[in-house]
């Protein structure tokens, strides 16, 4: 007499909870999520062959529209990929700017995230506090190049110009506000009842599972796996700087929570040492006026906020773009976990893993 | 005092219902406008609080004439009239859409089912005691005769509210179903299955101020919760109250209860294909519910028009000078102030904290509430046996 049927839904392309336009297929028993395929693509430009097409100083205006809430990551990514290629030494303190900045664009992402995050479960006030917070890393952004989301921080080589006069008094300022605004948002959710309840056992993912499917970041240290490439294989100046990779073994959506959170202090920690030990002298290397490339290939890996964000360049012998261009784009690994996350779960938990994630649809689709 | 004829006494109830809609389109607009400004404080939004026209219109007068005091927090709550401006015309501008392959009688009558049954519960809600005011003898055709505080006086009230209420949930239920789209639908099946069950405590919870006061008349049973017991009923009855804040919560499906239209999961839930004014009439009725929950939360539980709890009123009245004896009587306007406390409460809980996932919410609804609300019909039934 009663029929007993799946339901079949699209979670996106348009959605609030899906951080752009991702589409997720779901079949629903109920409320219970049965099968979960997610559906990518509808933000492809095809970055990489338009680089391949492009001059190596013009293809990182490319990688700011990546990944847009972290573009200087990108940016970083991207000028090393490239001095590996030519074999160029950057400055010192070209080197030390670079880590203050990426430290603050990891701040800056990691809002990002925990405002989406709190807002798809619900926590609303936790959105537009962090929001509050990145603005001033974006002012600081946009002191320091001009503009505050896409920037093109840095150039292949080192940077365009020192720091602009007054940047340390803002970051001082900063400095000393911050710690206490983490205060708040933990205040707000960490001992939540309703927060741990959505949080705590949801979404899980082993550390067998996400190694298995090459997760990284945040993701994989709360499942227990201490790899943070600024320790593993230290660029920029990480290995001059004093900090601790925070990880968790509990592999759910609450233990993503701390780690970055615990993350956002490390960064604190990481640009006040930037400041103290700022070396002086130039910012940028000698380069040619035009680049021409050998025969040659690099793969190049940062830690982007959101993981492992590779840049794999090939050179051609005498040309000035480069042959091939490959960007292995965290966001875009991490999703294939998505289904393992959510399956089994509710529909609010496929909202709160998506969340979790930290996905940005411009780095998944390219 | 002369007695009304039966066609007077329509007319007086017909003035009545007429000021009970005026006090509930007061409210309402108010309402959101306070929820936009204190969100706003509360998350330090920069334009809620802030935006008034320096030009044009009211708000633009008021800058002019007043820009200097303006920077006085107190002087500047016109600050944030556009946006409820803009709310209102938004609303009433917008295309209202008609799904080709919904079910269209349904889907038109479900907001006005909705709406209809929030304002409908005021007819029993008492605001004040007795008289509420006596129409001057000048006053043509009613001239002379008195006003009562609430519509209906009506013996088994708190039956007809609950009763009321209840067919609320049709509206969602059936703008769920009408709408022939899969969100929507979850929506709806998420809200009977929440309201359902959380009627269940709300109502046990309400059984005690019915067996603290004997009756089931609104004004009966605030006027006995009020005086006869101590803190206008809070102190015995403090976990009934919190209960039925609860309950009322998900009733109106506000956060942390906000399942059926948790907009993060299902875009908006039952009403995601409605539009325009349609869409405004689940607006409005979510907040006439509001209204609603407050009232009854404020007779029941807050004492209801008396502004002096403790059972003082009597206690304390002889002494008080003639001047200030209207503080130990009931007034409507304690009663006023305690429903915008409570919606203040609403608001307040909203900016705090996240959302229950939709089986949580059920659990808490039948393995905390109901149990707890038992338990408190049990003290409340040993407080009459042996207390009152």
């Amino acid at each position: 007499m009663f029929k007993n049927e799946e339901m079949e839904i699209n979670l996106g392309p348009q959605h609030p909870s899906t951080h752009g336009v991702l589409r997720v297929k779901l079949r629903l028993d109920g409320e219970t999520i049965t099968h979960c395929r997610p559906v990518i693509g509808y933000l492809h430009r095809g970055v990489e062959k338009i680089c391949e097409n492009q001059t190596f100083f013009q293809g990182q205006v490319w990688t700011d529209r990546m990944d847009y809430c972290s573009a200087v990551a990108n940016n970083l990514g991207w000028a090393e990929a490239n001095e590996k290629l030519f074999g160029i030494t950057v400055p010192r303190r070209a080197q030390y700017i670079r880590t203050l900045l990426n430290e603050f664009n990891r701040l800056a992402s990691h809002l990002i995230w925990l405002a989406t995050h709190a807002l798809d479960i619900g926590a609303m006030t936790v959105f537009l506090y962090a929001f509050r917070e990145r603005e001033d890393i974006l002012d600081m952004n946009e002191a320091f190049c001009g503009s505050r989301l896409t920037t093109t921080a840095f150039r292949i080589g080192g940077l365009r110009e020192d720091l602009p006069p007054g940047f340390e008094k803002l970051v001082k300022k900063f400095l000393a506000k911050f710690p206490t605004c983490i205060e708040e948002y933990e205040n707000l959710l960490s001992e939540n009842r309703i927060w741990k309840k959505r949080t705590i056992g949801v979404a899980k993912l082993s550390a067998e599972d996400a190694i298995a499917m090459g997760v990284t970041g945040p993701v994989l240290r709360a499942a227990g796996v201490p790899y943070d490439i600024r320790k593993a294989f230290p660029y920029a100046a990480y290995a001059e700087m004093d900090f601790e990779v925070p990880t968790r073994t509990e592999a759910d959506t609450y233990a993503r929570y701390l780690v970055r959170m615990a993350e956002m202090r490390q960064s604190a920690r990481i640009i006040q040492q930037c400041m103290d030990g700022m070396p002086e002298g130039p910012v940028m290397a000698k380069l040619p006026k035009i680049m021409r490339a050998e025969v040659n290939e690099v793969y190049h890996a940062t830690e982007a906020p959101k993981g492992e964000i590779g840049y794999y360049l090939v050179g051609e012998k005498g040309s000035g773009n480069p042959y091939r261009f490959h960007v292995r784009a965290p966001g875009f690994i991490n999703l294939q976990s998505l289904p393992k996350m959510a399956e089994g779960g509710l529909i609010a938990d496929i909202v709160a893993a998506i969340g979790t994630l930290d996905i940005v649809l411009g780095e998944i689709d390219r | 005092m002369p007695t009304p004829t039966p066609i007077q006494s329509i007319v007086i109830t017909l003035i009545q219902c007429l000021l009970v809609v005026i006090f509930v389109f007061v409210v309402v607009p108010l309402t959101v406008f306070a929820e936009r400004k204190v969100l706003g404080h509360l998350q330090q939004r920069l334009g809620s609080t802030r935006v008034a026209s320096g030009h044009v219109g009211v708000t633009g007068w008021m800058n002019r004439g007043m820009w200097k005091w303006g920077r006085v927090p107190v002087l500047s709550y016109w600050r944030g009239i556009p946006g409820l401006v803009a709310d209102v015309l938004k609303l009433i501008l917008k295309e209202d859409i008609l799904p080709d392959k919904a079910d269209k009688f349904v889907f038109f009558i479900a907001p006005a089912l909705s709406m209809v049954a929030a304002v409908v519960v005021f007819a029993a809600v008492s605001f004040v005691p007795g008289v509420f005011f006596i129409f001057p003898t000048w006053f043509p055709y009613v001239g002379g005769l008195p006003v009562s505080g609430g519509i209906a006086d009506i013996n088994v009230g708190l039956l007809w509210i609950l009763g009321v209420a209840s067919v609320g949930v049709y509206g969602i239920v059936l703008a769920g179903w009408a709408s022939n789209s899969k969100y929507p639908l979850l929506g709806g099946l998420r809200s009977a299955a929440q309201m359902v069950s959380y009627e269940v405590p709300l109502a046990i919870s309400l059984l005690a101020p019915v067996v603290l006061s004997a009756s089931l008349n609104f004004g009966e049973m605030s006027a006995r919760m009020a005086i006869g017991l101590p803190f206008w009923g809070l102190v015995p009855q403090i976990l009934g109250f919190l209960i039925y804040l609860t309950c009322g919560f998900a009733e109106t499906n506000r956060l942390p209860f906000d399942m059926p239209e948790a907009e993060n999961e299902l875009v908006a839930g039952f009403h995601t294909e409605y539009s325009g004014m349609k869409f405004g009439f689940f607006y409005l009725a979510e907040y006439i519910n509001m209204t609603v929950v407050a009232a009854l939360a404020s007779g029941f539980f807050l004492g209801g028009p008396w502004l002096l709890p403790f059972g003082l009123q009597g206690l304390v009245n002889p002494f008080l000078p003639a001047f200030l004896s209207w503080f130990g009587e009931p007034h409507a306007i304690f009663f006023v102030v305690k429903i915008i406390f409570l919606l203040f409460t609403y608001i307040w809980v909203r900016g705090t904290i996240p959302r229950y996932r939709y089986d949580q919410v059920m659990s808490v609804a039948w393995k905390y509430l109901i149990p707890m609300a038992l338990f408190n019909l049990l003290l409340a039934a040993l407080v009459r046996c042996f207390a009152v």
